[in-house]
């Protein structure tokens, strides 16, 4: 806790949708104490009952737009099924709310360059739920790559593999929906992007894209594609969500620059290097830093600390309009941008005649 | 006054390819103990070394272990078990899938029929439930403790994702019907794995829960310890074991910290209990004689 959170006035945040993500979110925050949890909007009887009952001092709404009417927010954290996202930030706008969404934060890339203007006019703190920039083993990656420890990069591949789906849909959920944002590319690949567009930057072509259907019936459960860059860098992408062999969704990263390479997932970074590095203590050859050498204690902790830190994040900056907010409708916009390209790619050439 | 636990209790993460720090250590395990044999002949190595205790969780493989121990009481009737519950990935995978009220439901009645579920179903429909959360908590914990009846149950701990997810929810009623529960329906001591301590504990003693096993990461490097190191060290330290065990886990930080001077700092601490995972003969040996707490 520093002393500018001590000394603000609460946040008084509201909560729309209380799924897996939600209810975690809640959680988390309500750990924060410059945080203070006003409303929660929930449409399941099982959820509001249980918010009724247990969480005495939130307003629960069944309708979000009953809860800016009625309630005087500082903002919200939107962990609704995708497409009610763009609706609901546009309301928040409107309050002169802050945002934290879950991703994606639309699925139109026009819509999501509206909201990032409309935002950003209003000096409003905007940030979308790609976790992976603030892992403690990415957020290192990111620096080794930004002081050219492994020099210019030549190549790379960004992999993420879960056990998500593993039966077949019924096709009736918005999971197995792309209009409403489910999919493995909206779901899955969108961290994977989101971490080349972090680290790399974002493509200037998407080529070589492919989806596959494994047990989903309208959606892909698999992606791979090719990013080019105008620079000469080249990466391809390779997402699972229908992959069993992963007890825990896994996101790896393997970087080839022309000083060495690294290769990078949750639970640490190895980094090949041709030559000793003597400001970060690298010897020539292979080099291991693990999670155990990496990690930064979060204040509270229940899903792992990159949850923790991108939540405090939102909060900080909220109460500190100095800090550069990290993650915002700009990054999401640009990872939007990817994925659109990697669904027009498919379509005009990953089909066999 | 609380009944002191088991100073040396043996763990499964390491059975299940569970390694915080490397996935290809990870699969490793995962393949060495394909096989449940080879999980039955660690026990049996842990036991005769000495062993008396063993934490387990509820996954689909614990069935079978627990089974394999109850056909073979006879063998080990001095073994104490500390059951954890639930096994996360099962019901995270199932609310990814299908909702978090088909998650309950098939859960709740797959294949397990408590006359009370059906109950509340055919009185206010599965609806109700959610208004009821401490019931709904109720049957959950039965369905997940079943299996380790008839074995001689010391401690059941809720796993961290959940103690933690409802630390931050800040509602009292939660953990003192779970800890009355355990204590009244399963006849055992009410255990609470976490990875807070320091606030868990300064809540329980707000909350005037007494009577808990509490376990988390301790371990000198502050792996999977929040606040912070200093936090710990200094709940340990104002700890009053009559009323909070304490229990350490990941005690060498998934093996950043060597054996013998990750249990020197831990010997150190007003730590009442050690849970540790190894699987050979040498190391488990190893481990036991070097924790004197």
């Amino acid at each position: 806790m520093n002393n500018i959170t001590m000394n603000m006035k609460k946040a008084k945040i509201g909560i729309i949708g209380i799924g897996r993500m939600g209810m975690t979110h809640y959680s988390i925050i309500n750990s924060h104490p410059g945080v203070e949890i006003k409303a929660v909007v929930e449409t399941s009887s099982f959820i509001s009952g249980f918010i009724k009952k247990y969480l005495t001092c939130v307003n629960s709404y069944l309708d979000y737009l009953n809860m800016f009417e009625k309630e005087q927010l500082d903002a919200v954290l939107i962990c609704t099924p995708p497409t009610l996202h763009y609706p609901i930030s546009c309301r928040a706008a409107k309050n002169g709310v802050h945002v934290f969404s879950e991703k994606p934060f639309t699925t139109d890339c026009k819509k999501a360059a509206e909201l990032t203007q409309l935002f950003n006019k209003q000096n409003l703190v905007n940030q979308v739920g790609y976790v992976n920039r603030f892992n403690d083993v990415f957020r290192k990656v990111k620096q080794y790559l930004d002081s050219e420890v492994i020099g210019d990069i030549i190549r790379f591949k960004s992999e993420m593999y879960s056990r998500t789906i593993t039966k077949s849909e019924e096709g009736k959920t918005w999971r197995d929906s792309r209009e409403n944002g489910g999919g493995a590319l909206y779901e899955v690949a969108s961290h994977a992007i989101d971490l080349v567009n972090f680290l790399i930057g974002k493509p200037d072509k998407v080529t070589g894209s492919s989806l596959s259907s494994i047990y989903s019936k309208h959606v892909e459960d698999a992606v791979n594609a090719t990013f080019l860059y105008k620079n000469g860098i080249s990466g391809t992408l390779n997402v699972n969500w229908s992959d069993e062999s992963y007890r825990k969704p896994t996101n790896k990263i393997e970087l080839l620059g022309t000083k060495g390479k690294i290769l990078a997932d949750q639970h640490g970074i190895k980094i090949f290097l041709k030559k000793r590095d003597l400001v970060n203590n690298f010897h020539e050859g292979w080099n291991t830093l693990y999670i155990t050498d990496l990690f930064k204690a979060v204040p509270f902790y229940v899903r792992g600390n990159e949850f923790t830190s991108q939540l405090y994040h939102f909060i900080d900056c909220i109460h500190n309009r100095t800090l550069k907010n990290v993650c915002t409708f700009h990054d999401a916009t640009q990872t939007l941008e990817v994925i659109d390209e990697i669904f027009s790619d498919f379509e005009l050439n990953g089909k066999l005649s | 006054m609380m009944q002191p636990v088991d100073k040396i209790i043996f763990g499964d993460n390491h059975f299940f390819g569970i390694n915080h720090m490397s996935q290809e250590k990870a699969q490793q395990l995962a393949e060495k103990f394909f096989d449940i044999s080879a999980i039955y002949a660690v026990y049996k190595t842990a036991i005769d070394s000495g062993i008396k205790a063993i934490m387990l969780n509820s996954n689909e493989r614990a069935k079978d272990i627990c089974k394999h121990f109850k056909d073979n009481k006879s063998k080990y009737p001095e073994l104490n078990w500390y059951p954890s519950i639930p096994y996360p990935h099962k019901y995270a995978n199932l609310i990814s899938e299908k909702g978090i009220m088909a998650t309950i439901n098939e859960i709740l009645f797959k294949n397990n029929t408590p006359i009370d579920a059906i109950g509340m179903v055919t009185k206010g429909g599965i609806g109700l439930i959610g208004k009821d959360a401490v019931k709904l908590m109720q049957m959950l914990i039965d369905v997940e403790v079943k299996m380790f009846k008839g074995l001689n149950i010391k401690v059941v701990f809720l796993q961290n994702i959940i103690t933690d997810l409802m630390l931050g929810y800040n509602v009292r009623i939660i953990f003192e019907e779970y800890c009355n529960y355990i204590r009244k329906k399963h006849h055992a001591t009410p255990g609470l794995i976490t990875q807070n301590m320091p606030i868990l504990k300064a809540k329980l003693e707000e909350w005037g829960i007494e009577g808990v096993v509490i376990c988390s990461s301790f371990n000198k490097i502050g792996y999977l310890m929040s606040p912070d190191i200093d936090a710990y060290l200094e709940a340990a330290k104002k700890n009053d074991p009559t009323k909070y065990q304490l229990m350490a886990m990941s005690t060498l930080a998934s093996g950043a910290i060597p054996a013998k001077e990750a249990y020197e700092f831990i010997n150190s601490q007003n730590i009442q209990s050690v849970v540790f995972g190894a699987s050979s003969k040498k190391h488990i040996e190893e481990t036991a004689s070097l924790i004197k707490i």
